[in-house]
């Protein structure tokens, strides 16, 4: 594992300066937020193909996988100022704060590194829970956490000033609360409207038609993630290079920046996570192919538009929103609002959550004298957390042959019913 | 301090709503029109009189799905030229403009 060979390297040290080593760690540790990234979000493009079978599990996670392989290719627009959504620790030309990269940049970087780690914590533990979290706001409230346990309050960045959407609010808060209203209406639009169009006609055709349109608007949902998502990683990545030395360029990204991201984030997407998958296809409504067609349309237009227009929503809220609608445009249907309760919850403290580790973290590396031992020491407790997250989950594995079965409420039921005999 | 946003807002959900049910809906239009061509059985009849094909709705259905298929590839091109710093101008003028 990389993580390994890096502490590995931190040990070896004695010519290489401290900030290198730091920055080795927030690389590989940026690296493995955007694997998280990539299975939390399978989900957002393939659980409704997943639950109405238009496409087989493992196919349907191969093609999100590529088609996010090629979004992150797609795009040569440079994130770079990703972080200036939230807190103050760039310039607006993307070049990081001149105050925090004197002592060589390594107080930039611990804020990003412990920030980064409050976010994949977050990101695992949401997917152990099953649910669907926004892993941007993950890695928004970790760096919000470590900004201020670093630089204090005054480095948040609240409010934008009145012309473009910034700041927490208008980058956070108004898409966090419109995402699922606005996804919400468009689906139920939809799905009322596809029902009371084809009422009447035989279900062969329906079922194939369903499918395409299905399989055709959840590969758009794909490749808009891999142009938006992959993005962020890189433009953390870079200013950690620009902080350290190693990059000068504040309109341009290494290739092989670009080449890691891209594959973290497709073998995250291909490798499934397949808890959340399973909460989104199968536990909000059940779902049927005429509704996951028009949820995944609903989805991509609305992510598409948002952007567009210079508010972008956020995806997995966005596709929730979807299916909720979907659920609630077809007359008849069941919604499992306890779940989708659940869900609300979830997205309501994902930035305290991570902010909370992110700036415990940093507290703990600032314990140790702040340098290569408190970035070690923080990447272990990194792997530590990530370990005992990833045995907890075999207990109840939820994988490509029993994402489809019938969901059962409430958790502990389910739990006890595995236990008991399914395997 | 929410003046811009929520005018934006409304703009989002104004477009995502034309183009997010509009494309299930010429689908579903397109399906139904394909099941009324192809006659027979693909739509609910009366007992013993199946209906025989009709050319017309079928290519009707073609239309439908042709229309839908655009707006997919409208949006296929939009993510594609932001990706590459363009925007995408759909009110008349160029259609890729560089983006400032």
């Amino acid at each position: 594992m990389p993580v390994v060979r890096s502490t590995a390297t931190a040990r070896t040290v004695g010519a290489v300066d401290a900030a290198t080593v730091i920055l080795v760690l927030v690389v590989v540790v940026a690296l493995a937020f955007d694997f998280t990234n990539g299975f939390h979000d399978t989900a957002n493009a393939m659980a409704t193909s997943i639950a109405t079978h238009a496409l087989p599990p493992k196919a349907a996670v191969t093609l999100s996988a590529v088609l996010n392989l090629v979004g992150a290719f797609l795009s040569v627009e440079v994130a770079l100022t990703v972080t200036n959504a939230v807190v103050r620790i760039q310039e607006t030309d993307g070049a990081p704060s001149p105050d925090l990269v004197q002592d060589g940049g390594e107080a930039l970087l611990l804020i990003v590194l412990t920030g980064l780690v409050g976010a994949i914590v977050w990101n695992l533990l949401t997917w152990l829970l099953g649910l669907p979290s926004s892993s941007s706001h993950a890695l928004f409230g970790g760096l919000i956490g470590a900004t201020v346990a670093g630089l204090g309050w005054g480095a948040v960045h609240w409010a934008g000033d009145g012309g473009e959407p910034d700041g927490i609010l208008g980058k956070v808060v108004v898409p966090a609360v419109a995402s699922p209203v606005v996804a919400g209406v468009v689906a139920a639009t939809g799905t009322w409207c596809v029902y009371r169009i084809t009422v009447g006609v035989a279900a062969r055709y329906t079922e194939r038609g369903f499918r395409w349109g299905q399989i055709g608007s959840a590969s758009l949902v794909s490749l808009a993630h891999g142009t938006n998502d992959a993005q962020k990683t890189m433009g953390v990545i870079t200013l950690a290079l620009i902080a350290s030395g190693h990059w000068t360029s504040t309109t341009a990204i290494p290739l092989w920046v670009k080449v890691c991201c891209a594959l973290a984030i497709a073998l995250g997407t291909y490798l499934g996570g397949w808890r959340i998958i399973r909460t989104l296809g199968k536990g909000l409504i059940d779902i049927a192919p005429p509704q996951g067609m028009a949820a995944e349309t609903a989805s991509a237009a609305t992510i598409l538009v948002s952007s567009h227009l210079g508010l972008p929503l956020s995806t997995t809220q966005v596709t929730t929103g979807s299916v909720l609608g979907a659920g609630v445009g077809r007359p008849g249907a069941t919604v499992r609002w306890r779940v989708a309760g659940r869900m609300g919850v979830a997205w309501l403290i994902t930035m305290p959550a991570a902010g909370l580790v992110g700036a415990a973290t940093w507290f703990l590396a600032h314990l140790l004298g702040g340098g290569v031992l408190g970035a070690v020491a923080v990447v272990l407790v990194l792997v530590a957390l990530s370990g005992v997250m990833y045995v907890r989950s075999r207990r109840d594995a939820v994988h490509a042959g029993n994402v489809n079965d019938e969901w059962q409420e409430p958790a502990r039921e389910r739990r006890s019913a595995t236990a008991g005999g399914v395997r | 301090m929410l003046a811009t946003e929520t005018g934006m807002l409304g703009q989002v959900l104004l477009v995502s709503l034309v183009l997010g049910a509009g494309l299930p809906v010429l689908f579903g239009l397109g399906l139904r029109a394909m099941a009324r061509g192809a006659g027979g059985d693909a739509e609910e009849h009366p007992a013993g009189a199946a209906p025989r094909p009709r050319p017309l709705a079928r290519l009707l259905g073609v239309l439908c799905f042709a229309l839908a298929a655009a707006g997919v590839v409208l949006g296929i091109t939009v993510v594609v030229a932001s990706g590459l710093g363009y925007e995408v101008g759909l009110g008349g003028g160029p259609l890729f403009v560089e983006k400032s």
